[in-house]
């Protein structure tokens, strides 16, 4: 064989040159063995929490920030230690969570993203002990894991309620939704946001006095990663005269709003309208500020927070939580969203630290141009669906999404 | 007395890897301390992690199933004198195979048998083209293996996106049936059959290379392109031929991991169980010398830096990044005895081509 040798030397020079040396490797590995000391058990009086991420670390600007920003803030509030547990590919997904679950110094193991799902009902079920939390899944059901689901329907109805407003005032009779491929956790989108154009209109003619009768073009474009799909859809409903898009495709908001800048530049402006509706993280700094009225959060940072509170407080169980517009856990974004988000693409380098200004700047401007009373319709039904007088239809609704579109057509 | 090179020239190369490996390991701990780590803890986590309880060491051979495979796509390559760097996209294409034949519903001990040969032969598939253009124009199998690396990638994306999709779950393709997946080992470990097959495959390799004619022609040419043409070997042949196993290998590499790594059994979006497997076993050839034997304990060690380096994370708690740190820096260090001696196989033939 090749690789073994074709040397000169003397074997005899060789072992001893080769016992040398498996002396010295022998005494260096007795020392770390020695050396390792104990686990550093470093229990702290609040609780030591594993937060468990997918593959994508901080800096994506959506998902893994928000939960990051929620144990951030157990840490700072609650005075919990939090251990993130990052993985490197989605083989990783079921070790971590067992190693963490094994080592039995955790109160708390939180994973964020459904992506994690099916890793965390086998370890779920392999450690009945464990108490474990789950962000963004609601169909495991296991009496030592917290499910933390969205009321994605309660939140697309409030910014489609806004959205046919804003297309109302600014003159528009249609507003667009761009979703990605047509599974059941999509209807809710659409039904949500049927549900509020609808609310919408009558509102606005409420306010005005003038029938608003703005209609809902919609295209479930098949996918979730081609951007370009995202772009022509958006192109085709502003072709016929779309106001507001939602973009219910995560990253092909990328495209949706890079056919509103174009569309805008053609007429030489650059702020909406047509305005883009950010989906789960907050999108409004996109478009330098001025092209995405709003986004519909799913707050994910809540979610991680109040599971890491519940341990805490002791009131920790197992079972489906639902967060919606009620408990803050589904809310359309606002100004210190804003800040937040700005602050990780700063700190991740999306965003130049010299645009932070420019883009508040946009961004209030844009929505003092709206008139109060659409702001305070918005407020008005957000208040009614927490406390149960708005009815937003569905919570899962495969079956019924065919009724939904009938009740609420476009 | 002999100089203080002339000493490590000498070492046999087990001692060589392990002087390497331990001058890795110093360097990973002065980056840890210099960073606020304690680099005695991370080593003990990284140790007691990967081969301390029978788990461990189930999960370090899960983590080196799939290496096994790629690793010799590279070394019956690089026994051959090429540089198929092209394991990466013919593992994504073995996988998609795979998956794929769970469409055809066949019964169940002809579907895994019937995917395990449809991810091999989608794996050639990708490989033939590398092959004929290197043939038919020249192109050096660099440049064609990153571009089909690429393309498998992309073409990945759209059949997950739009062709092999799971119908109540966007980001993933469906399911590999569940008769066709590879049998747990342990009932919690993520090890799998597949390990089984890798050391097959090992085995056959090892057979075709040191037993067979076809393997005598593939190293001859390996070692001396000129001579073996002078000697009636075909060299064109021995392209295509190496180009072709390894393709299989690989694409059975993709086709281990859909099924027969818990819990999916689906190729996700972002393909975020496969990325990188290809190129790892690159790493893992050239510790193990290229040597079939050699990379089973390579792909081990590499197993067990994946596995321990889960454990770095939450007990000494080093951040993800740098645990990759540390691992690039060993893996670096084992692999430098065996580029030193491909830099200096190089040189030897470039200066007796002049």
């Amino acid at each position: 064989m090749l690789v073994f040798g074709d040397d000169v030397v003397s074997k005899m020079r060789r072992n001893e040159v080769n016992k040398w040396f498996f002396r010295m490797v022998g005494l260096v590995a007795t020392l770390f063995m020695l050396a390792g000391g104990p686990f550093m058990a470093s229990a702290s009086a609040a609780g030591k929490i594993a937060l468990v991420l997918d593959v994508g670390g901080r800096g994506d600007l959506s998902f893994n920030d928000m939960g990051f920003k929620g144990s951030d803030e157990a840490v700072a509030n609650l005075g919990v230690e939090v251990v993130e547990i990052q993985s490197n590919s989605a083989a990783d997904y079921l070790p971590n969570m067992q190693n963490a679950a094994r080592s039995g110094q955790f109160d708390l193991i939180v994973a964020v993203g459904f992506l994690i799902a099916d890793a965390m009902a086998e370890v779920a079920g392999q450690f009945p002990d464990q108490k474990f939390a789950i962000i963004d899944v609601t169909w495991l059901g296991k009496p030592n894991l917290m499910e933390i689901g969205y009321e994605e329907n309660k939140g697309s109805a409030i910014v489609g309620a806004l959205s046919a407003m804003v297309a109302a005032h600014y003159g528009y009779d249609k507003i667009g939704a761009v979703l990605g491929i047509e599974i059941p956790v999509l209807y809710k989108f659409e039904a949500g946001y049927r549900y509020g154009m609808h609310w919408g209109n009558a509102k606005y003619a409420e306010e005005t006095g003038k029938a608003s009768d703005v209609g809902l073009l919609w295209t479930y474009t098949g996918t979730f990663s081609d951007i370009a799909k995202g772009k022509a859809a958006t192109e085709a409903m502003l072709a016929q005269g779309a106001g507001v898009i939602y973009n219910v495709a995560g990253p092909l908001g990328i495209g949706d709003l890079e056919a509103i800048t174009e569309h805008l530049e053609a007429k030489g402006k650059s702020a909406g309208p047509p305005f883009m509706i950010g989906v789960d993280a907050n999108q409004d700094y996109l478009g330098d500020g001025h092209r995405v009225l709003a986004s519909m959060m799913k707050r994910v940072d809540f979610g991680v927070y109040s599971a890491i509170e519940s341990v805490v407080n002791g009131t920790f169980e197992g079972g489906v939580q639902i967060l919606g517009p009620h408990n803050g856990g589904i809310a359309m974004s606002g100004e210190q969203d804003l800040a937040d988000f700005i602050q990780f693409g700063v700190n991740g380098g999306a965003i130049g630290a010299s645009d932070r200004q420019a883009i508040i700047q946009n961004w209030t401007g844009m929505r003092e141009d709206i008139p109060a009373w659409i702001w305070e319709a918005v407020a008005e039904l957000q208040a009614q669906i927490s406390d149960g007088t708005a009815e937003v239809p569905c919570g899962w609704c495969p079956d019924t999404i065919k009724e939904i579109r009938a009740k609420y057509p476009d | 007395m002999s100089s203080p090179s002339s000493w490590i020239r000498n070492l046999t190369p087990i001692t060589e890897s392990l002087l390497a490996g331990v001058v890795g390991l110093v360097i990973g701990a002065f980056i840890m301390l210099a960073f606020g780590y304690n680099p005695l803890a991370a080593y003990r986590s990284l140790f007691v992690g990967s081969v301390g309880s029978v788990y461990s060491w189930a999960e370090l051979f899960a983590n080196a199933t799939p290496l096994i495979l790629t690793a010799l796509t590279f070394a019956i390559a690089m026994r051959g004198g090429l540089f198929n760097i092209g394991a990466e996209g013919q593992l994504y294409m073995g996988a998609l195979a795979a998956v794929s034949v769970s469409l055809l519903h066949l019964p169940a001990p002809f579907n895994w048998i019937v995917a395990i040969l449809a991810a091999m032969v989608a794996g050639m598939i990708w490989s033939l083209p590398v092959a004929l253009l290197k043939l038919g124009r020249g192109v050096h199998e660099v440049i064609s293996t990153i571009m089909f690396n690429w393309i498998a990638h992309f073409f990945a994306f759209y059949l997950i996106a739009n062709v092999l999709t799971d119908p109540q779950r966007g980001e993933r393709t469906i399911a590999v049936s569940e008769s066709a997946r590879l049998t747990r080992v342990f009932p919690d470990a993520t090890l799998s059959s597949g390990l089984f097959i890798s050391l097959v495959t090992v085995g056959v390799i090892f057979f075709l290379l040191w037993r067979t004619s076809t393997g005598f022609e593939i190293r001859s040419v390996g070692y001396n392109p000129h001579a073996s043409h002078y000697a009636g070997i075909s060299i064109r042949k021995q392209v295509l031929r190496v180009f072709l196993i390894g393709g299989a290998i690989a694409g059975l590499a993709g086709a281990i991991v859909v099924m027969g790594r818990p819990p999916y059994y689906a190729v996700l979006s972002g393909l975020p169980q496969l990325v990188n497997l290809g190129f790892d076993g690159i790493g893992v050839a050239m510790i193990g010398r290229n040597h079939p034997i050699g990379i089973v304990f390579a792909a081990i060690f590499f197993g067990g830096l994946m596995t321990g380096g889960r454990i770095m994370q939450f007990d000494p708690g080093v951040p993800f990044e740098l645990v990759r740190v540390i691992q690039g820096v060993i893996i670096l260090a084992l692999a430098i005895p065996e580029l030193r001696r491909l830099f200096f196989l190089a040189r030897e033939r470039l200066a007796g081509r002049k």
